[in-house]
């Protein structure tokens, strides 16, 4: 036997050693506190007699105890009967990965979600930090690509389309091979992450504004489910009364024709001076409509990242003789930088990709431009509740949808600075 | 060199294999104490009445009294920082340069600026709510208004008086609308909010204003030499206040001020009673620098 053989079998031993120890035993599937926002809303005030680690710790603990109260745990969800929620759905898709006794799928979320979305639904599972865009934080109770008004919450068939079509042009695939069932389950099981986190939110709220340092959060029925919990409930069952309404097509536009074609030529027009003028799309997409005019905003749930992490590094960088606010700023700035994901800016896209994150068709179009994307920089050019004024008429945007759509194939000159890449060059 | 590389390919893995390590450096979060929440979770399936707590009966006067002050700024504001305009530069920053305005101090009265006062709860509002709607403007890419109140239901006025496009983003609302150049649209807020949130515009992105809105509208804000006045409030019945500003470091935004006669409290309230037709005086709050984090 010789040396360099010898030296192979020891490594590849002490390989198999040294990952077999591992990391030690994995604990029971545990939900995470909202570090970010319970950091941000426990600033310290004087009169603390503790010292503000303590303080804070002790009044996160009670949120994440009156947490489990309300929901449970990732292996064993409850649902309050407020909540409206199907426990049946919320099991099937909780817990591990498991057949059941009649030999049904169970643990749907960990088998197909975790990864990106984590295990509270926090848009931090373990490959999170990979992906552009981020997968979605579910706990604002925030969503993108849905028929609602801009702050109401999804109805149950935009989480359902959301699976089976996923999301284009993101790391979301399309769980459209799964049983109907299953894609219930799933929509629940978000429906229910998303009322969990709304409820974490609200109780910091509460905490901060309400209590004083030496006061607990209540735990009464009053408290948690009358004022706490039924606003946030009340949103997400009044969101099938909340969708926006649909104008009729207008006599010339054809979407069964291309945008290209003479049928469409005249309501192409139209969207393409809306595109430009009242629409005000090219202040973003820019006037090549390749997402590259303003482009260094960020989202919502990035902006709050950005902006606390301004606030905590202006705080640090300014002298400090107060202990309790010297330890929260250090506390906030290690959240920011082990609990978040870094901050990305949310470029605008381009629209000459044919690709549409929320859906290709035209009423999906329509309802990205009527009320703009919620959670987006995207405006709204319709009105933004029942009764308002849009600064493009609800029958217009018709017309700025199938604009839109002739994009991808306007041109057919030479590539140059008036006439950019469009889809079909690249193949 | 090839025998060295068959082991060197496992030595390789080892090493990226243990200093991958354990996964990201998360902070250590507090978790829930089980049998804690099990109470808990008993107390709120219960469908028990609930207990009548011995609520105190609050307190209803009557009459109307009106409350005024001045915030002066005790220390050096500095020179505010110019803005980085780099959109729209043939209209936006030109008729006069941009300058960041979250602390905004009158040279020569040390006068504070966009302090935000509203009244936590009342009993009572004497005065419907206006059907004139309020301008919310914008123009030379900012909004004209650093700090804007408004009462809920009120109309609002959002206009653009630029030349070019803005879009009006209200924090918290369902309002984010393209106002298309020199055009308006009308919103009515629908719901209160706890604390002023900000309005921005994503096409310029160095705009930025905050919005209150409040049911009963008592609510002011500061003008520039620091004053401010919030008539028709409730009289006879303890009024709990808030100050906010929106450099405040106090919890939530409140501005920490040394009113020991006002028991001014690390939230940046203060409750104080006001008796009917009596115009009350705070006379001059001073706010050190180091509640604004200067």
């Amino acid at each position: 036997m010789n040396t360099p053989f010898a030296m192979l079998r020891f490594t590849l031993l002490l390989a198999v050693v040294v990952t077999a120890v591992g990391c030690g035993k994995t604990p029971p599937a545990s939900f995470r506190l909202n570090m970010v926002q319970a950091t941000k809303t426990a600033a310290p005030e004087s009169g603390m007699e503790k010292p503000w680690a303590t303080w804070a710790r002790e009044r996160q603990g009670q949120v994440a105890t009156i947490l489990e109260a309300m929901y449970g745990t990732p292996d064993d969800p409850v649902a309050l009967a407020e909540t409206g929620l199907d426990l049946a759905k919320l099991k099937l898709a909780a817990g591990p990965v498991r057949s059941d006794i009649v030999g049904r799928k169970n643990g749907l979320y960990r088998e197909h979600c975790v990864h990106c979305h984590g295990i509270s639904g926090d848009g931090m599972g373990p490959t999170a930090a990979f992906l552009n865009p981020y997968p979605r934080d579910y706990r604002p109770g925030k969503f993108k690509f849905k028929g609602t008004w801009r702050d109401a919450r999804p109805g149950r068939e935009d989480l359902t389309r959301v699976l089976h079509e996923g999301i284009p042009g993101s790391s979301m695939p399309s769980f459209a091979l799964l049983p109907p069932a299953q894609v219930d389950a799933l929509v629940e099981y978000v429906r229910y992450l998303s009322m969990r986190g709304e409820t974490e939110l609200a109780l910091y709220t509460y905490a901060e504004q309400e209590l004083g340092v030496d006061e607990t959060l209540p735990t009464t029925k009053e408290f948690l489910v009358d004022e706490i919990l039924t606003p946030i409930v009340e949103k997400w069952q009044g969101a099938e009364d909340a969708r926006i309404p649909i104008a009729s097509v207008p006599a010339n536009v054809d979407f069964t024709k291309p945008g290209d074609d003479p049928a469409n030529r005249e309501s192409v027009a139209r969207g393409r001076a809306l595109f430009h003028g009242d629409g005000g799309c090219v202040k973003c997409h820019g006037v090549t409509a390749l997402g590259d005019g303003q482009a260094n905003d960020y989202d919502d749930w990035n902006k709050v990242i950005v902006e606390w992490s301004k606030e905590v590094t202006g705080g640090l960088d300014s002298t400090q003789d107060d202990a309790g606010r010297t330890a929260w700023l250090h506390a906030a700035a290690d959240v920011i930088e082990g609990d978040a994901l870094r901050p990305r800016t949310i470029p605008p896209r381009n629209l000459r990709l044919g690709l549409y994150r929320g859906g290709r068709r035209p009423v999906d179009l329509y309802r990205r431009l009527y009320t703009g994307i919620n959670g987006a920089p995207m405006p709204g050019v319709g009105p933004s509740g029942p009764g308002g004024k849009g600064s493009v008429a609800d029958a217009e945007i018709w017309h700025i949808v199938n604009y839109i759509r002739s994009l991808p194939y306007e041109f057919d000159g030479e590539l140059g600075a008036d006439r950019p890449m469009v889809a079909k060059d690249r193949f | 060199m090839t025998s060295f590389c068959r082991s060197c390919v496992p030595l390789a893995c080892l090493v990226v294999a243990t200093s991958a390590g354990c996964g990201p450096r998360r902070v250590s979060a507090p978790v829930a104490d089980a049998a804690a929440a099990l109470t808990i979770r008993e107390g709120l399936a219960s469908t028990a009445a609930a207990a009548v707590t011995g609520g105190e009966a609050a307190v209803v006067g009557t009459g109307w009294a009106s409350l005024k002050g001045r915030f002066v700024f005790a220390g050096d504001p500095g020179q505010p920082k110019p803005l980085a305009v780099d959109k729209d530069t043939e209209v936006c920053g030109k008729s006069s340069k941009l300058f960041d305005r979250s602390l905004r101090v009158d040279t020569s009265t040390k006068g504070l600026a966009d302090v935000v006062v509203f009244v936590r709860k009342s009993s009572r509002v004497k005065n419907p709510v206006p059907d004139a709607p309020q301008m919310f403007d914008q123009k030379n890419c900012e909004f004209l208004a650093p700090v804007f109140a408004a009462r809920v239901g009120q109309p609002i006025d959002v206009r653009n008086s630029d030349p070019v496009g803005h879009n009006t983003n209200i924090d918290g609302t369902s309002f984010n609308q393209l106002i298309p150049a020199g055009q308006g649209t009308t919103y009515k807020p629908d719901t209160e909010m706890g604390a002023p949130k900000a309005v921005t515009c994503n096409i310029h992105p160095w705009m930025k204003a905050y919005v209150i809105f409040r049911k009963d509208g008592y609510v002011a804000v500061s003008s520039g030499d620091g004053s401010f006045a919030i008539p028709d409030l409730p009289a006879g019945e303890p009024l709990e206040f808030q100050v906010w500003h929106a450099r405040a470091t106090g919890s939530g935004g409140g501005v920490v001020l040394e009113r020991p006669d006002l028991k001014w409290n690390p939230k940046g309230r203060f409750v104080i009673t006001l008796q009917a037709d009596e115009v009350k005086d705070l006379g001059t709050l001073e706010v050190p620098a180091g509640s604004l984090g200067t």
